[in-house]
């Protein structure tokens, strides 16, 4: 358990920054939501029969901004892109940084197997990305209840919420992979930030392309889109699967990978 | 010039990664110009079906988006994130990495003094840039003389490619700025991807919702890509901004570790 609270401290001051960075992005958000000028049902029908690669281009997303839960299905896109960063850094420094900072010596000759320590590590990690999804989730209840007046909302929330943990639980076991198979620790994290970045670009791609559609299911973003989410009101099955295989196969090759591999000293 | 050419050496490899990474970006986005041109046509019929208010305020908008300046404007809201994240990596790294590869004694108690140093590892970051946006700008230009069907005016598509080098210099100050006044960083990619990434959402959301004022703090909006188009040049305003701002980083960061205590490795 030592190494369990010594992890969740060393992340502490990092998360509480980035837990209150996520708060002023969805304040910040939703307060414009405040003094939008309501464009009226007509028009928004219309755009809505454009091709889809001019919506994208054009930042139209298909949500009623004049509904705060509508509003928020816009923000999620960011508030996803911020969080899956949080994740994937997370995911590959934790695994990682023992190497990097030259302190695997001292930690692997502790008796504590290295299945432990992974595991330790894993369950610090989800710790961390729980409370930035929680944290998430109070601070979008508190900023839409406070702009919207009586309409309802929870339900829509807390649906982005779910996916939303499916994304950083995704990205998070990305990146503690990529630092087990990997044996430059400095350059884990940089291969796990690409792997995002790829398909966060991916996923514009196949918006303004049509044919590339059946990329989908590489991108984690196309599998909790908040239009999809917020429209069905339940994640969609085949994508859950997906997710659940992807996260059991990334922790599995983690803990093969960093069980019988050498450690850079 | 020791310095400057063992950095080269260093950034090699990484370099060439961020070249290939933001040329196939390029070039897969602009293979996509042709079936987007055919969207932009669908477009136009439904359109003509809108009240004339509406037609007109919307393709004022719209207009510029049809071209492939538009769409070339578009594609690099992700080459400049891109690009970002490798100049603010470059930046917070540079000068950093000294003290967490344990090789800064070695580096100082050379007879060359922190200026030149500094000074070096700066004009060396700047290289890697321009290098990367040389080789971007042609990749980029003549990928577009490819796909593009109709004849275009290079020199504004330069134009609005040249924001890439921009945006870039601005991380590269403010990276190098951080990493001299953030006591010890032990891995630069956790410092410099929540930096780009906030400014890339601040960008987009602020786009999205349609406020102007964050134009002014955020890099990536400084060079508007409708004003560029239209004027076939840069908003002046934002030049000096950036001008202004990289001016006061750089010193700053002279001044800072110039008076630095910087602590020997045990």
């Amino acid at each position: 358990m030592n190494l369990f609270f010594r992890e969740l401290k060393s992340y502490r001051n990092g998360l509480i920054f980035w837990c209150l960075g996520m708060a002023v992005l969805v304040g910040s958000g939703m307060a414009k939501f405040a003094t939008i000028q309501t464009t009226g049902q007509s028009v928004t029908d219309l755009i809505s029969q454009f091709p889809q690669s001019i919506q994208t281009i054009f930042g139209l997303t298909g949500f009623d901004l004049t509904k705060a839960s509508g509003y928020f299905g816009v923000l999620f896109m960011y508030i996803a892109l911020m969080a899956t960063v949080h994740a994937v850094l997370l995911g590959a420094g934790i695994i990682s940084k023992e190497e990097r900072d030259k302190t695997s010596e001292f930690l692997f000759v502790k008796p504590i197997s290295r299945f432990r320590v992974i595991t330790v590590k894993l369950s610090a990690g989800l710790i961390n990305l729980i409370i930035l999804n929680l944290a998430t989730f109070g601070s979008s209840i508190y900023f839409i209840d406070y702009f919207s007046k009586g309409q309802s909302y929870i339900g829509d929330v807390a649906i982005l919420m779910v996916g939303l943990l499916f994304l950083q639980l995704i990205f998070f076991f990305i990146g503690t992979m990529v630092a087990a198979v990997n044996e430059k620790p400095k350059s884990s994290a940089s291969i796990a930030t690409a792997i995002l970045l790829f398909t966060f670009v991916l996923t514009f791609l196949i918006n303004i392309n049509i044919k590339l559609d059946q990329l989908k299911y590489l991108t984690p973003f196309k599998y909790f889109d908040a239009r999809d989410l917020m429209a069905n009101g339940h994640l969609d099955s085949v994508y859950v699967t997906i997710s659940l295989i992807l996260i059991a196969f990334t922790i599995f090759l983690t803990y093969r990978s960093y069980d019988d591999r050498d450690l850079q000293i | 010039m020791n310095v400057f050419f063992r950095e080269l050496k260093a950034y090699q490899k990484s370099t060439f990664i961020w070249i290939a990474s933001l040329c196939t970006l390029v070039v897969v986005f602009l293979l996509m110009f042709p079936a987007f041109t055919k969207d932009v046509e669908a477009t136009r019929a439904i359109m003509a079906n809108l009240p004339l208010a509406v037609r007109n305020a919307l393709d004022i908008s719209l207009q510029n988006f049809f071209t492939v300046y538009g769409f070339f404007a578009y594609l690099l809201t992700f080459a400049s994130l891109a690009g970002a994240v490798q100049a603010m990596n470059i930046g917070v790294g540079i000068i950093s990495k000294e003290d967490s590869g344990k090789t800064v004694d070695f580096l100082l108690t050379k007879p060359i003094s922190r200026i030149k140093v500094v000074t070096n590892k700066i004009l060396a970051a700047v290289f890697i840039l321009l290098l990367t946006n040389l080789i971007f700008i042609l990749v980029a230009l003549s990928t577009a003389a490819m796909v593009s069907v109709s004849s275009f005016d290079a020199g504004l598509l330069l134009l609005i490619a040249l924001t890439l080098l921009f945006v870039q210099l601005f991380f590269l100050a403010f990276g190098i700025l951080l990493s001299v006044l953030i006591p010890k960083i032990k891995s630069t990619i956790s410092v410099s991807l929540p930096v780009v990434f906030g400014f890339f959402v601040i960008g987009m959301l602020g786009a999205v919702i349609g406020n102007d004022n964050v134009r002014y703090i955020c890099p990536f909006k400084f060079y508007d890509s409708n004003y560029i188009i239209d004027h076939s040049a840069y908003d002046i305003k934002f030049l000096i901004i950036e001008a202004v701002f990289i001016l006061l980083a750089i010193t700053a960061s002279y001044v800072i570790y110039l008076r630095k205590d910087i602590r020997a490795v045990s």
